[in-house]
C-alpha cells in the first residue's frame, strides 16, 4: 500500500534580484527585478508502507522544499501528491495527526521544561486518550532510557539526550510516516548509533514508514534499503541504497589473507586491467578492481593460479565515498548539460 | 475494523482508527468528546505557556523598576498640574490625583504584561520555528493566542503586584470596590484585542522580512489614542471623539476606567470589546489565511 505518491510535483519561487552595490539596492527598492527559480522541477515518487527511504542530494538541491510540500507546510506551484490519503497542503491539519516530524535543527521541545511537560502538551494535541498516551509514554522511556533526563530542564540536557527526547516527542502520537531532517547532525558516534538503532527499531515493530534527509553516510547505510538522489529540483537516481553502491561506484574492494609466505605476491596481480594494488603488508593483500573493465572472477582466477590463499574478503566501497561521486558526478553532468537535470527522472546510469 | 486503506481511497473523513497499534487514533465519540478535547489541547498550550514564562521571573521583576520609575515621573507631573488646579482633592475631568495615579498603574501592568508578539512570530519565520508549529494539529492563530494569554496573565500578576504595592506607597490604597470585578471581566477582552492587534501585524512577517516598524507605530497609537498615559476624558473632545472609532481604547482605557471610575458603562465596554474581537479576529483569520499559502518556511 503506498503512503506516499506525487506526480509532477513543482515549485517555482519567486526571487527578488538585485543589482550589486548601494546604487543596487535603492534600485531594487524602486523597481524590483523578480526572477525565476526552480527549486523542485516535477517530481514523481511513490513509497510503499514500511520502507525506509533515503533522501540525498547536495545542498540546495530540493530537498527541503519537498519535504515541506509533502508535510503541507509549503504550496507547489502546481503537482500533485497524496501523503496517506490526503493532499498535503490542503488538508495539514488531519495529515498532521499521522505524521512526525524531527528536525535536528529545530527543537519542539520547552527550553526551561523539562522534556516530560512537552509530553504531555503533546498528548494534548494530538488528543491522545490518557491511558494510551500514558502506555506510550513508558514504553517509550524504557526504550529510549530516557528516566534519568525526564525531569530535567532541556536546556540542561546535552544534544545527545536532547535528540533522544525530542524523537520520542515525535514518535509519542505512533505516526504512520515519519519526516527525519538531519536527525543525527553533530552528535558523536555512539549516540548517532542508538538513535539509529531506535528509528530503525520502531521501523520494524510498528511498520512506521521512514523518509529520511542526511548527509551522513552512516546513517543512510545504516537505516535505509532504498535511495532517492535528488539534485537540482529532479530525480537522478531511485534505487535500492546496495544498488547505489554496485552502481555508482563500480568498483569493489578486494582483501586476500595469504597462506604461508607471501613475499613479492604482489607481482600476482601486475599487469591485470582494472585492479589496482592498495596495499601490500605482510601476508595481506588488498586490491581495488573496477568493475567496468574486468570481473571479479578473472581477478581471482589469477591470484589463485600464482599465489595460496587463506581468505578472501570482497566488499563494496563506504557509503561515503558512493555520495562524493554522485554529487561530483551530478555537478559534471550539471556543467554538461547546461545545467538541467529535471527530465532525466528514475534509473539508474 | 475501519483501516487506512479506506482513508487513502478517501472514504474516510476524519478519523484514522488505528486500534490494532494500540495508540492510534479513534473517531469522537460525540460532538461533546470533540470539544472537550479540542478545549484541553489549547488548555495545555495555555499551562505550558505559564509554566515555561516562570522561568523569566527574575526578568519580570527587573521590569518592575521601571514601573517604579515611570510613576514616580507622573507623580510628579500630576501632582504639579493638580497643585494649579486646588490640590490632590481636585478634579479635572473626574479623575483626583489618586484616580490617575491608580489609573497609570493598571495601565501599565496591562501593557507591560503584554508579550512581544511581533518579535516572536518574526523570530519564528526566520529561524523556520514556525514548522515545528505547522507540523502540528494546532491551529496556529489559536496556538499563539493561547501562548500569548498563558504569558499575559502569568506578567499581569506581576506587574500588578509590584504596581500595587507603589502605588499603595505613593497615594494610599485603591478604592475600587466592585470595580475589580468589572477590570477582570473587561481584562480578558482587553488582552484578547491586543493579542488580535498585534498578531495582525505580526503575520505580515509571512511576507515581510521586518514588522517591528509597524509594532513600534502600534505601540505609540496604544500609548497615546489608547489612553495609556492619560485617560481618554482628558482629550480634547473632538479626539475623544476620534477615538471611539479605535480599538485601542478598549485594551487599556476601558478596563483601567472601569476599576477607577465605577462600573456605570462595563455593559457598553463589553459590547464593544465584543464587536472589535470579531472585526479585529475575522481580519487575522483572514491575513493568516493568505499568508500561510505564501508562506516560505526557512532553513532545512
Amino acid at each position: 500500500m503506498k503512503v506516499l505518491e506525487t506526480k509532477g510535483l513543482k515549485k517555482t519561487f519567486m526571487v527578488k534580484r538585485k543589482q550589486p552595490g548601494l546604487g543596487g539596492s535603492f534600485r531594487s527598492l524602486w523597481k524590483p527585478e523578480w526572477g525565476e527559480k526552480e527549486a523542485v522541477k516535477g517530481i514523481d515518487l511513490a513509497v510503499e508502507e514500511g520502507e525506509t527511504i533515503a533522501f540525498l542530494g547536495p545542498n540546495g538541491a530540493g530537498k527541503s522544499t519537498t519535504i515541506k510540500m509533502l508535510t503541507g507546510i509549503l504550496h507547489p506551484t502546481s503537482g500533485e501528491a497524496k501523503v496517506l490519503g490526503y493532499t498535503p497542503w490542503q488538508e495539514r491539519g488531519r495529515l498532521a495527526y499521522l505524521i512526525g516530524t524531527v528536525f535536528g535543527q529545530k527543537s519542539q521541545l520547552w527550553y526551561h521544561l523539562p522534556p516530560s511537560d512537552t509530553f504531555e502538551l503533546m498528548s494534548r494535541i494530538y488528543e491522545l486518550d490518557r491511558d494510551v498516551y500514558l502506555r506510550r509514554k513508558a514504553s517509550l522511556i524504557e526504550r529510549f532510557d530516557l528516566g534519568p533526563y525526564l525531569n530535567v530542564p532541556v536546556r540542561k540536557l546535552s544534544l545527545g539526550e536532547r535528540m533522544r527526547c525530542e524523537i520520542a516527542a515525535s514518535f509519542l502520537h505512533g505516526p504512520r510516516l515519519l519526516f527525519l531532517d538531519e536527525p543525527t547532525i553533530g552528535l558523536d558516534v555512539i549516540i548517532k548509533e542508538r538513535i539509529r538503532e531506535l528509528i530503525a527499531e520502531l521501523n520494524r515493530e510498528e511498520g512506521t514508514t521512514v523518509f529520511l534527509t542526511s548527509h551522513d553516510a552512516g546513517d543512510i547505510e545504516k537505516l535505509c534499503r532504498r535511495a532517492v538522489v535528488i539534485h537540482h529540483g529532479g530525480i537522478m537516481v531511485d534505487g535500492p541504497v546496495e544498488g547505489l553502491k554496485r552502481d555508482i561506484l563500480r568498483y569493489k574492494t578486494v582483501t586476500v589473507r595469504l597462506a604461508g609466505e607471501g613475499r613479492g605476491s604482489g607481482a600476482a596481480v601486475q599487469g591485470l586491467a582494472g585492479t589496482e594494488l592498495l596495499e601490500a603488508e605482510e601476508g595481506v593483500l588488498k586490491l581495488s578492481v573496477d568493475l567496468t573493465s574486468t570481473d571479479i572472477e578473472t581477478v581471482l582466477s589469477r591470484l589463485m593460479g600464482s599465489i595460496r590463499i587463506a581468505d578472501v574478503t570482497i566488499e563494496d566501497p563506504p557509503m561515503e565515498e558512493v555520495i562524493k561521486t554522485l554529487f561530483s558526478r551530478s555537478r559534471d553532468h550539471d556543467s554538461a548539460a547546461g545545467g538541467s537535470f529535471g527530465g532525466e527522472g528514475g534509473g539508474l546510469p | 475494523m475501519k483501516t487506512e486503506v479506506q482513508n487513502l481511497e478517501g472514504t474516510v473523513r476524519g478519523y484514522d482508527p488505528l486500534g490494532d497499534r494500540g495508540w492510534g487514533r479513534r473517531r469522537y465519540s460525540s460532538p461533546k468528546e470533540a470539544a472537550v478535547l479540542k478545549g484541553r489541547k489549547y488548555a495545555a498550550v495555555g499551562t505550558i505557556t505559564f509554566k515555561q514564562q516562570t522561568a523569566y521571573m527574575a526578568d519580570f521583576l527587573i521590569r518592575s523598576v521601571f514601573l517604579l520609575l515611570i510613576l514616580f515621573i507622573f507623580m510628579q507631573l500630576w501632582s504639579a498640574a493638580y497643585s494649579g488646579q486646588g490640590g490632590a482633592e481636585a478634579s479635572i475631568g473626574g479623575f483626583v490625583l489618586r484616580d490617575i495615579i491608580w489609573y497609570l498603574v493598571l495601565t501599565e501592568a496591562f501593557t507591560m504584561a503584554c508579550p512581544q508578539q511581533c518579535t516572536r512570530i518574526e523570530e519564528e519565520v526566520k529561524s523556520g520555528g514556525v514548522a515545528v508549529r505547522l507540523l502540528t494539529p494546532i491551529s496556529y492563530v489559536g496556538y499563539q493566542y493561547f501562548s500569548y494569554m498563558g504569558e499575559a496573565l502569568l506578567r499581569f500578576g506581576v506587574n500588578l503586584a509590584a504596581g500595587m504595592l507603589i502605588g499603595w506607597l505613593m497615594v494610599g490604597p485603591p478604592d475600587f470596590g466592585f470595580g475589580w470585578a468589572g477590570m477582570a471581566a473587561l481584562g480578558l477582552g482587553s488582552f484578547t484585542i491586543a493579542y488580535l492587534l498585534n498578531m495582525s501585524i505580526a503575520l505580515c512577517a509571512f511576507w515581510v522580512e521586518e514588522t517591528r516598524g509597524l509594532e513600534f507605530v502600534l505601540q505609540k497609537l496604544q500609548f497615546t489614542v489608547g489612553g495609556m498615559l492619560i485617560p481618554l476624558d482628558l482629550m480634547p473632545h473632538w479626539l475623544q471623539q476620534i477615538c471611539a472609532w479605535l480599538p485601542f481604547q478598549a485594551v487599556l482605557y476601558f478596563p483601567a476606567k472601569t476599576a477607577v471610575g465605577g462600573m456605570g458603562a462595563l455593559g457598553a465596554f463589553l459590547g464593544i470589546q465584543m464587536i472589535w474581537i470579531v472585526l479585529l479576529g475575522a481580519l487575522v483569520a483572514w491575513i493568516y489565511s493568505r499568508g500561510v499559502r505564501r508562506l516560505n518556511v526557512n532553513g532545512g
